[in-house]
Parts: structure tokens; C-alpha cells; sequence
């Protein structure tokens, strides 16, 4: 289990300010827009920098002090930093295999066949979409228990999304007390993985609910001028001002079906809450 | 720290054609030159070549990646000053083999026995080339470690001729040193600059688990 309590680190004007919990067998997800603080929580967790003030604990022992034996069962993508590009796939497989005596070699030749990943080709001549798809290998096959992957989906094309987001749901199917922790720009990845969202804004924690509570309460009110001012609006979260009136984000979906039948509700979803809960008024 | 070794010896071979190009020129220098430059020059080189391996660590941000792996800082910094020592072995040896196959070429006779001391005492000095690198490397990164080393020998450089312009004309003790050191014989000479070495290791060491701990990625 992974605990951050009262995590703080500051960068100048910046300050992130966070408390947050991923039991063994979910997966959780961070959104936020650029600079909210995504990556300095995971780097934080990862023992990668060192907290101001407040502690990261992975099974009750602090972040920073693991031991390698102890960060064998952690598995980590950056969305910013892997294996030397002057490496070969061959040279990865060698290397994976002193650090983690659980590498499953066969698991990692098949998948970078099946993801035609070439074994003898320097990492620095992949495309984005097939480093990505070996960090997320590389993290995955020596049986890790936990994952924490930096934007792992970032800047690639559907197919090769839906190629890693296989290999997390594989992952996850091998094992039912594994937990992720991702963070990532695209709702659709978390909607169709993540147990639970947080949402980080200016280095602070503004939304934790699970996904289904996300997809099944929260929503998108559209409604004109008039009918806003006589909203009781208790259960908004966030309002922006549209050229047709108001689109006011809600975690009361039923509330105002049944007590404003006339307005427009559409489904809530993370890009939703992003946009409302950061970007609204 | 297997899998580092491996890793580091991965990156270096991964420049094979630089390699070639070292040991072809040492060859050509085992053959034609007399004296053990060559196995100075091949020890050398193995030491720069290893102290390289932290700027690919370093290259593209690849420090973060590399500390989330199974190992803490202490065995990065532990693995660095093996690394540096077993390739300066390895280089030696090569240097040294290439030496007498140059001497039995040129058909020169080589005392052995007393050869041997001082021919050993240059994986020591050229491994404290590496003792001082390795710190600096790590505080400064590839780019800044440059400056920071050229300053680090502008200062010995002025140390060593502040002391003679001091001590001219007078008895100079450094000159005493040496002329002390000539006089003892070399197996002497060879555990001073062993006992020395590995006093400069432990020194560099600390501080160099010192700049790995504070440092954040």
C-alpha cells in the first residue's frame, strides 16, 4: 500500500500540498492539467526527491529508503526518462535479468515481438509510441505488485494506446492484488482502468472519487441565463459562462434531473471534471 | 550491482568502433614505441571511458528512470569506483600483454621482476584520476564537471608552481619527497601509492555517497 501523508514540496512559487492512499489491489488515477503537480507526486513516491515536509510510505517503510531488494516489486515508467538510448532491446533483456531475479524473459521477448519491437535496434532509433510501449514492458515483466507510470499514453496514437492499456489490464488479470498508479492527460485511458481518480490543481488535491461515482453522478448541466438564476445551486461544482447561457459541472446528476426536467444533463466525464473544476468559474 | 556492471559494460561496448580505433592506435604503440607508455595510455583510457558511463546515465534525464530500479545510491556510487577499477585492471593487463608481445618483437630484453612494481603502480595512479573524477562528475553533471576539473587542475598547477617559486633558492621539501621516494625501492614505492590510492578512494567515496544522496532527479 502506498501512503502519502501531508506530502509537501516546494519549487519556488510553486507548492504541492497532497495526502492520498492507493491500497494493494486498485488503480488509481492522477489528472490535472500541466504543472498541477502529477509528476512531483509520483517522482515524490518514487523517492526520485524528498519531501519538504510530510512522508511517502510504500508498505509502511518511507519512499526514500527503500532498499533494492525492497523496489523489485515496483515498477515504474517516466514519461520523461528510460533505458540509455544507446542500448538494444538485447542489451535491456540482459540487464532486466541480473536486476530482478523474477524477469520473466519469455513474457518480454513475446510482447516485443508482439508490439514489433526490434531487438537489435538502438533505443534512441524508436519511435515515441514503441519507447513508450518498452518502458511499460520493462516495468511489467518482472511481476511487479505495484506500478507507478508517469503519463504513460503521452503523445501516442489510439492504437498504440489501446496496446498499452492491454498490457496493464493483462497485468492486472495475472494478479488480482496488484495496484497501479498512473497519471495521464486523457480520460478515456482512466475511465476504462482507474478504480479511483484524484485531481490535482496548483499543487492540491481538489476531487477524489472513484471512477463509477464520477461516470454515474457527476454531470454537465447546459441551461440559459434565466433558468440559472433560479438554479439552486447547491451542488455545483463549477460554472462556465457558454454562448447559449451556462454549462455548470455537478456531482448531483439526480438531484436536478428530478427537479429541473426541462434542462440538458450530459454524462460527466474526467475531461469534464478537469475543465470544470480547473478552467470554470 | 550485477546489473549494473552489466549495464555499464553494455554502454561502453555499445561505442565499439571508438574501442577498436583505442586499442588499433595502442598496438601500433605497443610495437613501435619502446617504455610502457602503452600500458599508461590503455589504463588511461579505461578510466575516461568509465567515468563516461555516468554522463549516459545522466543523458536525457535517464538518472530518474535508472534510480527507480533495485538499488539504492549507496550501490550506484559503490558499482562506479568497481567499474572504474575493473576496467583500468582489464586495460592494464591488455596494456601489459601488448607491452611484452612489442618488446619480444622488437627483441629488447625486459627484466620482469623489476619492471613489474612500477608497471602495477600505474593502475593505482591512474585510478586516482578516477578517485577525483567520479565526485566532481556526479555534482557537476558531463557538462559543468568540465569546468569544475579544469579549475581542480589550474589549482594543482598553481599549488605546484607556488611551491617551487616559494621555495627557490631555499631546500625545497617537495623536491626532498621525490629525491626521498627515488632512493626506496620500488615495491616500496608501489604499496606508498597503493596506501595512498586507497585513502583518496575512501575520501571520494564519502563524498561522493554525500552529493548522490542530496541529489533529486
Amino acid at each position: 500500500m502506498v501512503k502519502v501523508d501531508k506530502l509537501v514540496k516546494n519549487y519556488g512559487d510553486f507548492r504541492l500540498d497532497i495526502s492520498m492512499e492507493i491500497p494493494d489491489g486498485t488503480v488509481t488515477g492522477i489528472v490535472g492539467k500541466n504543472g498541477a503537480g502529477k509528476s512531483t507526486t509520483i517522482k515524490a513516491i518514487l523517492g526520485l526527491i524528498k519531501p519538504d515536509e510530510g512522508h511517502v510510505t510504500i508498505n509502511g517503510k518511507e519512499a526514500s529508503l527503500l532498499t533494492g531488494k525492497e523496489k523489485q516489486s515496483i515498477g515504474a515508467a517516466l514519461s520523461d526518462s528510460g533505458f540509455s538510448s544507446y542500448l538494444r532491446i538485447e542489451d535491456v533483456i540482459c540487464i532486466l535479468g541480473k536486476m530482478y531475479p523474477t524477469f520473466d524473459e519469455d513474457y518480454f521477448r513475446k510482447n516485443c515481438v508482439l508490439q514489433r519491437l526490434a531487438f537489435d535496434k538502438r533505443i534512441k532509433d524508436f519511435s515515441t509510441g514503441m519507447r513508450a510501449k518498452l518502458r511499460v514492458l520493462a516495468a511489467i515483466s518482472h511481476k511487479s505488485e505495484l506500478l507507478i507510470m508517469d503519463e504513460p499514453t503521452a503523445g501516442l496514437d489510439v492504437e498504440a494506446r489501446n496496446d498499452i492499456l492491454d498490457m496493464f489490464r493483462q497485468y492486472l488479470l495475472d494478479n488480482e492484488k496488484r495496484s497501479i498508479l498512473l497519471s495521464s492527460h486523457i480520460s478515456s485511458d482512466l475511465e476504462g482502468l482507474c478504480d479511483d481518480i484524484y485531481l490535482i490543481h496548483d499543487g492540491k488535491i481538489i476531487i477524489h472519487e472513484d471512477t463509477d461515482t464520477i461516470l454515474s453522478n457527476y454531470a454537465l448541466l447546459k441551461i440559459n441565463d434565466d433558468t440559472y438564476e433560479k438554479l439552486d445551486k447547491s451542488y455545483i461544482l463549477g460554472t462556465k459562462k457558454e454562448h447559449f447561457g451556462y454549462a455548470c459541472f455537478t456531482s448531483e446528476k439526480q438531484f436536478y434531473a428530478e427537479n429541473y426536467p426541462g434542462i440538458v444533463i450530459e454524462r460527466g466525464n474526467i475531461d469534464d471534471l478537469i475543465l470544470m473544476m480547473t478552467g470554470g468559474r | 550491482m550485477l546489473g549494473l556492471i552489466e549495464k555499464d559494460l553494455r554502454l561502453t561496448f555499445a561505442r565499439k568502433q571508438i574501442l577498436l580505433i583505442f586499442f588499433i592506435m595502442a598496438l601500433i604503440m605497443g610495437i613501435s614505441m619502446d617504455g610502457s607508455f602503452t600500458v599508461g595510455y590503455l589504463t588511461m583510457l579505461a578510466t575516461i571511458i568509465s567515468i563516461k558511463t555516468i554522463s549516459f546515465d545522466e543523458y536525457d534525464n535517464g538518472f530518474a528512470f535508472l534510480m527507480t530500479l533495485p538499488f539504492d545510491r549507496k550501490t550506484y556510487v559503490r558499482e562506479k569506483y568497481l567499474f572504474c577499477l575493473m576496467m583500468s585492471a582489464a586495460a592494464w593487463c591488455i596494456g601489459a600483454v601488448l607491452y611484452f608481445i612489442g618488446n619480444t618483437v622488437r627483441r629488447s630484453e625486459v627484466n620482469l621482476i623489476e619492471e613489474l612494481p612500477m608497471l602495477i603502480a600505474l593502475i593505482p595512479v591512474m585510478y586516482l584520476s578516477s578517485v577525483i573524477m567520479i565526485p566532481i562528475q556526479l555534482k557537476y553533471g558531463s557538462e559543468k564537471s568540465n569546468i569544475a576539473l579544469s579549475i581542480f587542475f589550474c589549482c594543482i598547477a598553481v599549488l605546484f608552481f607556488g611551491t617551487k617559486a616559494f621555495f627557490s633558492g631555499r631546500s625545497n621539501p617537495v623536491t626532498e619527497l621525490i629525491r626521498t621516494i627515488e632512493n626506496l625501492s620500488p615495491a616500496v614505492v608501489l604499496l606508498a601509492i597503493i596506501a595512498v590510492c586507497a585513502l583518496a578512494s575512501g575520501i571520494s567515496y564519502m563524498l561522493s555517497i554525500r552529493i548522490m544522496k542530496k541529489k533529486e532527479f
